[in-house]
């Protein structure tokens, strides 16, 4: 008899983006300025997908501004979408949620944190405090005013709200989709315990024994699909490889303003140049070009 | 010695130092310098056991000579302070952990301290202008010993009588309403606003915004021009205390090193 072996989930970017399609609700990692899966989220734009529901982090960062301002989006949840001090509000988060083009599941990082919670709990709510007296439940239908069954009090409801795809950046991985972080990982555990399916893309893939010798650090065990993406948080830093490209995120930030005032021609400049042409994400990063890329790291 | 060639962010950054207790837990964010070094002031001066969390990394930072500044909160350089790490959901866990005093900003604050970063118009499907979002400001300010309202604009348009929206509840609509609602388990609201003309606090019944003390530089003249709502003012309006030579000292060699606050 054959001796049974262990099936490894890694695939491709074109593998990874089969799974995502129109009208999807989608998880999508990483933290403000750092960590996203931009490999996949490039690929999300070139494929054309629409109408997507996009959980951003609980302070997302201008991924999600270039997935709006790419026509991706048809509703962002997140407190905020934000660049820091490379931009304090995401341009085209700021025109389409101005213009009525894009909904917006208003709340703040613990409400977005229990409405995930509710979600990997199979819960239909989650109770939450903070919030009651606030304008959040009168414009996000998601969250409802109730009485505290016990003691008469007001509490908040949190519907939940199930990621079909989380889709994160992680540092390593094998091939059988045991994910470590370097650094916190940020909320991406919250993200894919929420999720039905999770795919990471990857700084490196180590062998098996790699992992076990530190299994307390793999913090997203058992991902569905292992994609391999060196430089795949670009133009965001990934925590022990690489910093912010301060550089290009000022030109995406200067085209993204560009639009919002009218002028849409750098922007169609910047999605043509490094987002629809390259193939996938090695075309993306000759574009950048190596002498930036190596510009990168901490020292 | 009280000095007298501070900088106004310098002000700014003492009054929050001397604001801040031994032992608080606070969360230092990378991009509002002010409340950054008012927060390690406290620290490096009075506060030797805070619990400072500086983006996700927990750290004493007494036995740091400099600290270099970061442009991006989640910068993982800051990673060499740490004595632990913070998995940011686990924050939202039990708020408390890590955060037990707090500073919320805004793009309106109303007579109440109730304060709005959602957007400004009537109309929320097509707002004037869109807010950044409610970030971390609700859940952490319901859940602290105290929180602050920080703003570095001092003008009409920010301080209105009554939000477009309200992102933050500070009072309500004044009075108990705070208690009413069952918000006062940690605290009973904002301990003051702080602005760069003055430092407003709340009258205890009515919770109207009353002037506590104005800077060196402003006047209750200048407050009230600025203020689009009636505050109250006291007979007596004391000038807000500034730093010594020492605690400039300190932030000029062991924080602001970038020179943010020049």
């Amino acid at each position: 008899m054959k001796k049974p072996e262990r099936t490894s989930v890694l695939g491709t970017e074109e593998h990874a983006l089969a799974m995502i399609e129109d009208g999807m609700t989608i998880a999508i990692g990483g933290f403000n300025t750092a960590s996203h899966p931009m490999t996949l989220v490039r690929g999300i734009i070139r494929k054309g997908v629409r109408n997507l529901t996009v959980i951003g982090s609980t302070i997302a960062g201008l991924e999600i501004d270039m997935l709006i301002g790419a026509g991706c989006v048809k509703k962002v949840v997140s407190s905020s979408v934000t660049g820091e001090a490379a931009a304090p509000i995401g341009p085209f988060f700021r025109m389409m949620a101005e213009k009525g083009e894009i909904e917006v599941w208003e709340s703040d990082e613990g409400i977005l944190y229990a409405m995930l919670r509710a979600a990997s709990q199979g819960l239909p709510f989650m109770p939450w405090k903070a919030g009651v007296g606030t304008s959040l439940p009168e414009v996000n239908p998601d969250l409802k005013l109730f009485e505290d069954p016990f003691t008469g009090e007001p509490l908040l409801a949190v519907k939940a709200m199930k990621p079909e795809i989380c889709i994160l950046h992680v540092q390593q991985s094998d091939d059988y989709g045991l994910g470590q972080h370097e650094g916190s990982g940020f909320g991406d555990r919250a993200l894919h315990w929420a999720a039905d399916k999770t795919i990471i893309q990857v700084e490196k893939i180590v062998p098996n024994e790699e992992i076990r010798k530190d299994p307390l650090k793999t913090s997203i065990a058992y991902a569905d699909m292992v994609v391999r993406a060196s430089f795949g948080a670009h133009p965001f830093s990934s925590p022990g490889y690489y910093l912010v490209d301060e550089k290009h995120l000022a030109e995406y930030v200067e085209a993204a303003e560009a639009a919002r005032k009218g002028n849409w021609k750098p922007w169609d400049k910047y999605l043509q140049y490094y987002i629809m042409e390259p193939k996938d994400h090695i075309e993306y990063l000759e574009r950048v070009g190596s002498r930036q890329l190596f510009s990168l790291y901490e020292y | 010695m009280v000095a007298n060639d501070y900088t106004h962010k310098e002000f700014i950054s003492n009054y929050i130092a001397q604001r801040l207790q031994d032992y608080d837990h606070i969360f230092v964010g990378a991009n509002l310098p002010v409340p950054r070094t008012g927060a390690l002031l406290a620290h490096f001066t009075h506060a030797p056991n805070m619990k400072v969390s500086i983006g996700l990394v927990r750290a004493n930072l007494l036995n740091e000579r400099e600290l270099e500044p970061h442009k991006f909160s989640t910068d993982y350089r800051m990673q060499r302070w740490a004595e632990a790490i913070t998995v940011h959901d686990n924050v939202f866990e039990k708020i408390r952990d890590t955060i037990t005093v707090f500073f919320i900003g805004g793009i309106q604050v109303d007579k109440f301290g109730n304060t709005n970063l959602i957007g400004i118009g009537k109309d929320y499907k097509h707002l004037d202008f869109r807010g950044p979002g409610t970030l971390g400001t609700l859940s952490c300010s319901y859940y602290c010993d105290r929180y602050y309202i920080f703003v570095e604009s001092h003008s009409r348009r920010l301080f209105v009588d009554k939000c477009d929206f309200i992102s933050v509840f500070g009072h309500g609509e004044g009075g108990d309403h705070r208690q009413r609602l069952g918000l006062a388990r940690y605290n009973a609201g904002p301990e003051c606003v702080i602005t760069p003309l003055c430092i407003m606090d709340f009258e205890p019944e009515t919770k109207r915004a009353r002037l506590k003390s104005v800077h060196p530089w402003s006047s209750v003249d200048e407050v009230v021009e600025n203020t689009g709502f009636k505050l109250i003012i006291p007979e007596q309006v004391p000038v807000t205390e500034g730093p010594t030579n020492e605690a400039l000292e300190t932030i000029r060699s062991r924080i602001d090193l970038e020179g943010l606050l020049q």
